[in-house]
């Protein structure tokens, strides 16, 4: 890590760099729409773009790396034939303001995806990504990065990361193909300085005083690998969970989907990948009606499981990434902060 | 919408639906919120993590109804009786507001003098609540001066739901939890865009924005903007049209994303209508059971193919934007109504743009007046009254006095549903929506392969007393028949409807529950008694 | 390995029909440039043209390839599809995937095969291999006994199966849930068949079934004393993918389409199962 190069962008030269970066690759940035939302967009126009890179964007990478619908295969059927022909290749693509707790989940998806077997159809999208993230130095609403050990910087696991000095961005390159930025557009960038170093820990320590929620993950993930979840906290969570998904969109980690065939004519159509969640009973119920799992209680609990004990267990760390969407979403507000609260608050007393 | 209009002279939610959250006390009354108002009722849930009491009046034992401080699971159709009980024991404890009363309302004393006539413990035994349980939710209601009413079409959906929704005025009055912020009497739609249906009178007897149709003055500004006559008869009633039979006097039908053939009351007295007809034209974005029966079927855009406003509970008039261009030939239905328009020979059909067709809403509908395209871009739309550009839009209705200039009170008595259960047909059959997973009969939620898959079909539920005696199984079809017609349904013991009366919801075809609801009619609102009839159940014959 | 959503053409060879609701369809891949083996336990993924995947498990023994079987009972639109195809028309296979049962340690013990219904079609594929093998004289299993427990003397699926294990020397025992006169066999659970089975510290037991009757089963092999390495199923689970990423099969931790579909019982205990209640 040590070996990777940093440099300073001051702000003027960060529209000419895009500028250049998104001639030979698509640009997706956080852009303000006119109804008031923050969402990942493509770039087409560098300069009258609405970049918003103080809000958070309302839903992580994930829409790009894994669609909420894909095309896996194409299939035929002809002439009593039936052949499958793989999806178009991805096109390079660059992100550019990515939050870490968003660059963090892309990391794990590349875990998920990675084993036991490679996704050929996400790691083409992959593979042709460079990522350029933006640490954090304002968490947001319901931010809680800083206890999942995902924010609000990261030390690695980018193409470049960004922080705002104010006038300038000190960038870090993470990966070969930031390097490779830092490189061929050398003369965008000037050298770091004592100083800039200094700004940037000091702005670093403001920013992890700034979380206005205290979410206890460790302590949770810890429990969970001893102790079952209490079922009065199961009762009183799915008592509230109205089975709708809204946390497995919007989750950066969420990655279960569905595979279906969609059928364009008698001879041809695509098989499609769409995103799924497992706290819907579908999920797992099987041709014929039998369903391995009890309904909303047993659901609710997978997916908490799955993110705070399960992927604890195997990589150390929890697969949440402190991004609080579900926070926002949550019609009943039982999300994964109000389960880590009371599953602390249970054991405590 | 009548009752309230009557009442306070407006029939909207009088406050926003954020206010929800602030109030002290919630009482919510034949609403299922959290599963057809999620967005609301994480309001209401909101609202009772900050500590504030929820207390909730259905026959069934829904999931809100579950987080309730006192859940009032009364007998379907005795709500009346119901609130009566409240009022009564809100007069016998004293805690009625007696300034607001005399200050801002009207015809007190008529309903003191009903109320005191009453007795207490007969109206707890037409509920079937225990008198303890109503008398706590009366004195937790009046105590606080943050109290708020929800309600929704299981208030509305009786012969009595005029008088349903008089008598929550009366309750709200009677401890002056009305006319102001976090307190008033809120009816949540059961579409996302009934409001801007009713604003813009797609209703028999007013012009948009409630005007009065036999006011000359109002019908000629009308006549004068729209080049035409403006008839000073009402219409009539979506019941009276689809119901009015073989010999009904309607010769040509145009449907807009309706869906009658199976949403309406006595079905098989709708499809006779429908079928007698000499021409009948249907507009919607799929083939619906309705549109198989049309003579010409327009395709509909969806709402991501226009733009257009929709008005939503609070009166918050909210824009759209088009998303994608219309697929096929799909038009906007402005398109359509415009073409229709033009080939028919009405003036005027040529608006250019959404914006435009605004405009014209603007200068005719006084409580519109300053909902500009250009101003709705900002924020999140504008709350009617908004009477012109610089008016910033109202956040609660009635402040300082009510619509119609003091609230009414109006006596109303219980009185029975147009059906009682017997011995051929001892069950209550309520419907209502079933799962979060569909909409309405289900044209459009139906084609969403996750939606069919977490909810694949309708369900009967029953109270496990039932089902035991009639010696039946969860999981199994059975027959229900009303004096009207007979379906099939699979059956689902659950804890969430009491012994005596059954559920099911409306959104699958193959089990057209309407063919069993009766066709009697609220006098007032024609709106049909879709929540209470007898019905009889019993083992599917196999064939 | 790299995972691949291609699945690639098959065509069937023949169709048996194993009773009113089972049929089994025999195989073959058409493009043999590329390897496919299998080991008994282990599934693919099959494909019908507009109706997607479903997991079935292989029926046959490796030891048939370049033909392979699939046991498909009706039960939802994909299997009923299924049913509707003919000898020359084709579908789409991924695969092999997921843990077989441990074939390499089952020299010289005695295998107990329980199964129920169509939980009788991954374990033909190793009652088949052992026999094979066994035929062969190279590491014979010590013993087969095939306890199949069926609805009603109609259901019985793979009557010739039966009958050409039998003259093989494995101990066929059936039983039904219930019968009229005419049947001679035993009535009753297949639990019951247990009672007068030997169970010793040399028996392997494979058990596929209904979930319920693999409970009963594996709390009478425990009650007899076979140690929970040695009692050996394979669970049925809601799949998509089978390459371990699209969670549908997700078990306490565990992926039913990588980490099994074989599990001992020593490794069910460790999960959160149905089939142990």
């Amino acid at each position: 890590m040590l070996d990777y190069p940093e440099r300073v962008l001051p702000k003027d030269n960060l529209i000419p760099l895009l500028r250049k970066l998104a001639k030979d690759a698509r640009l997706i940035a956080p852009v303000r729409k006119s109804c008031g939302d923050t969402l990942f967009t493509e770039i087409v126009d560098v300069d009258n773009a609405v970049f918003d890179l103080k809000n958070k964007p309302q839903t992580s990478l994930k829409p790009f790396l894994l669609p909420q619908q894909e095309i896996l295969a194409k299939y035929r059927v002809q002439d009593g034939e039936y052949t499958f022909s793989p999806p178009d290749a991805a096109r390079p693509t660059i992100y550019f303001g990515v939050r870490s707790c968003d660059l963090t989940a892309v990391l794990y998806m590349d875990l998920i995806f990675s084993k036991p077997s490679r996704d050929a159809t996400y790691f083409d999208r992959r593979n042709n990504s460079l990522i350029i993230t933006l640490g954090c130095n304002d968490p947001l609403d319901n931010c809680f990065c800083e206890s999942t050990g995902s924010g609000p910087y990261l030390e690695f696991g980018f193409g470049l990361q960004c922080i705002d000095l104010g006038e300038s961005y000190f960038v870090s390159a993470g990966r070969r193909k930031g390097v490779d930025v830092l490189e061929k557009w050398g003369y965008f960038f000037r050298p770091v300085t004592e100083d800039d170093e200094q700004r940037r820990y000091q702005l670093f320590l403001e920013a992890r005083g700034r979380f206005t929620r205290n979410v206890q993950v460790d302590h949770a993930c810890r429990i969970l690998q001893e102790n079952p979840v209490p079922e009065s906290l199961l009762e009183k969570l799915s008592s509230r969970c109205y089975d709708c998904g809204g946390c497995a969109y919007v989750c950066p980690t969420c990655t279960c989907f569905s595979v279906d065939d969609m059928e364009l004519s008698k001879t041809n159509g695509l098989r499609i990948r769409s995103w799924d969640a497992c706290t819907s009973s579908g999920f797992t119920r099987m041709a014929g009606g039998h369903n391995p799992v009890d309904r909303r209680r047993q659901a609710l609990s997978r997916r908490f499981l799955h993110k705070l004990k399960h992927d604890f267990a195997l990589h150390s760390k929890p697969s949440c990434t402190g991004c609080g969407r579900c926070v926002d979403i949550c019609f009943g507000g039982v999300d994964i902060t109000t389960f880590i609260d009371l599953l602390t608050a249970s054991e405590s007393v | 919408m009548v009752g309230l209009a009557t009442s306070f002279g407006s029939g909207a939610m009088t406050n926003s639906i954020g206010e929800l959250e602030g109030a002290d006390v919630l009482l919510v009354t034949g609403s299922n919120t959290t599963e057809t108002h999620p967005q609301i009722g994480r309001n209401i849930l909101n609202a009772v993590d900050h500590g504030a009491k929820l207390l909730v009046i259905d026959p069934r034992k829904t999931d809100l109804a579950r987080q309730a401080d006192i859940h009032l699971a009364l007998r379907p159709g005795t709500d009346i009786a119901l609130i009566n009980a409240m009022m009564r024991v809100i007069l016998d404890e004293d805690l009625a507001d007696q300034l607001f009363i005399s200050m801002r309302t009207e015809d007190f004393i008529e309903l003191r003098d009903y109320l005191f006539r009453l007795d207490l413990d007969e109206l707890a035994r037409i509920t079937g609540v225990s008198l303890r349980d109503i008398h706590e939710a009366a004195c937790i209601y009046a105590r606080s001066c943050k109290s708020v009413i929800c309600y929704c079409l299981g208030i509305t959906q009786h012969t009595c739901g005029t008088d349903n929704v008089q008598a929550i005025a009366n309750l709200a009055m009677l401890t002056g939890n009305v006319e102001k912020e976090h307190g008033g009497v809120d009816p949540l739609r059961g579409q996302n865009n009934v409001q801007g249906a009713c604003d813009m009178a797609a209703l028999p007897a007013v012009l948009p924005g409630y005007q009065d149709l036999t006011d000359t003055d109002v019908r000629k500004r009308f006549e004068q903007v729209w080049g035409a006559d403006v008839p000073p008869v009402p219409g009539k009633s979506l019941t009276e049209m689809t119901h009015s039979g073989p010999d009904g006097d309607i010769r040509a039908m145009f449907i807009m994303g309706e869906n009658p053939v199976i949403s309406d009351p006595h079905l098989n007295r709708v499809e006779a209508t429908l079928k007698q007809l000499d021409f009948l034209a249907v507009s919607d974005i799929f083939l619906t059971e309705t549109a198989r029966l049309a003579d010409v079927v327009f395709p509909a855009a969806s709402f991501a193919e226009k733009g257009g406003t929709i008005t939503n509970s609070e009166r918050r008039v909210q824009l759209c934007h088009r998303a994608i261009p219309p697929i096929g030939n799909c038009r906007p239905d402005s398109e359509i109504i415009m073409e229709l328009g033009r080939r028919l020979g009405c003036p005027g059909m040529d608006f250019d743009s959404d914006a435009e067709i605004m405009e014209e809403i603007c200068l005719l509908t006084p409580i519109y007046g300053g909902m500009y395209y250009d101003r709705l871009a900002e924020n999140w739309g504008l709350q009617w009254p908004c009477w012109n550009r610089d008016h910033p839009g109202t956040v609660f209705l009635h402040k300082y006095y009510f619509a119609r200039g003091k609230g009414r009170f109006t006596v109303v008595a219980h009185q029975e549903p147009s059906e009682q259960p017997e011995e051929k047909y001892p069950f209550t059959l309520v419907t209502g929506r079933g799962s979060y997973h569909h909409y309405h009969t289900a044209t459009m939620t139906r084609n969403s392969r996750r939606l069919v898959r977490e909810c694949p079909e309708a369900l009967l539920e029953i109270s496990r007393k039932d089902c035991k005696d009639l010696e039946l199984h969860s999981g199994e079809m059975v027959e229900v028949s009303s004096r009207r017609g007979t379906v099939l349904v699979r059956l689902e013991v659950t804890d969430r409807v009491k012994p005596g009366t059954v559920f099911t919801s409306f959104h699958f075809w193959e089990v057209p529950v309407n063919k069993l609801t009766v066709d009697a009619l609220d006098p007032r609102s024609k709106c049909p008694e879709f929540k209470v009839c007898s019905v009889n159940v019993r083992k599917a014959a196999h064939a | 390995m790299k995972a691949s959503f291609l699945p690639r053409p098959a065509v069937i060879r023949e169709i048996i029909q194993q009773n009113a609701y089972i049929r089994t369809f025999r195989l073959e891949l058409i493009d043999k440039t590329r390897p496919f083996t299998f080991l008994p336990g282990q599934f693919v993924m099959l494909s019908v043209p507009h109706l997607g995947e479903a997991a079935i498990s292989l029926s046959s023994s490796p030891t048939a390839l370049p033909l392979f079987d699939l046991s498909i009972r009706r039960a939802g639109s994909l299997t009923e599809a299924v049913h509707t195809m003919a000898t020359g028309d084709q579908v789409g296979i991924r695969g092999p995937f997921g843990r077989a049962f441990p074939v390499e340690h089952f020299a010289g013990r005695d295998l107990l095969v329980v199964a129920g219904g169509i939980g009788l079609a991954p374990l033909k594929g190793v009652i088949d291999y052992c026999l094979y093998h066994q035929e062969l004289g190279d590491d014979p299993v010590s013993g087969m006994t095939l306890l199949y427990g069926s609805r009603t003397p109609r259901d019985i699926a793979f009557q010739e199966t039966l009958s050409s294990w039998q003259a093989r020397g494995v101990d066929c025992r059936l039983t039904v849930d219930r019968a009229g006169d005419e049947w001679q066999g035993a009535v009753g659970l297949v639990t019951e068949l247990l009672d007068n089975c030997t169970v010793t510290e040399n028996t392997t037991a494979l058990i596929c079934g209904p979930p319920i009757m693999i409970r009963f089963v594996i709390a009478k092999l425990v009650s007899r004393g076979c140690g929970d390495k040695n009692i050996i199923t394979t669970l049925e689970r809601h799949m998509k993918c089978g390459m371990g990423i699209c969670g549908h099969c997700h078990l306490d931790g565990k992926l039913v389409c990588v980490d099994g579909p074989v599990f001992t019982l020593a490794q069910l205990k460790k999960m959160d199962v149905m089939e142990l209640g």
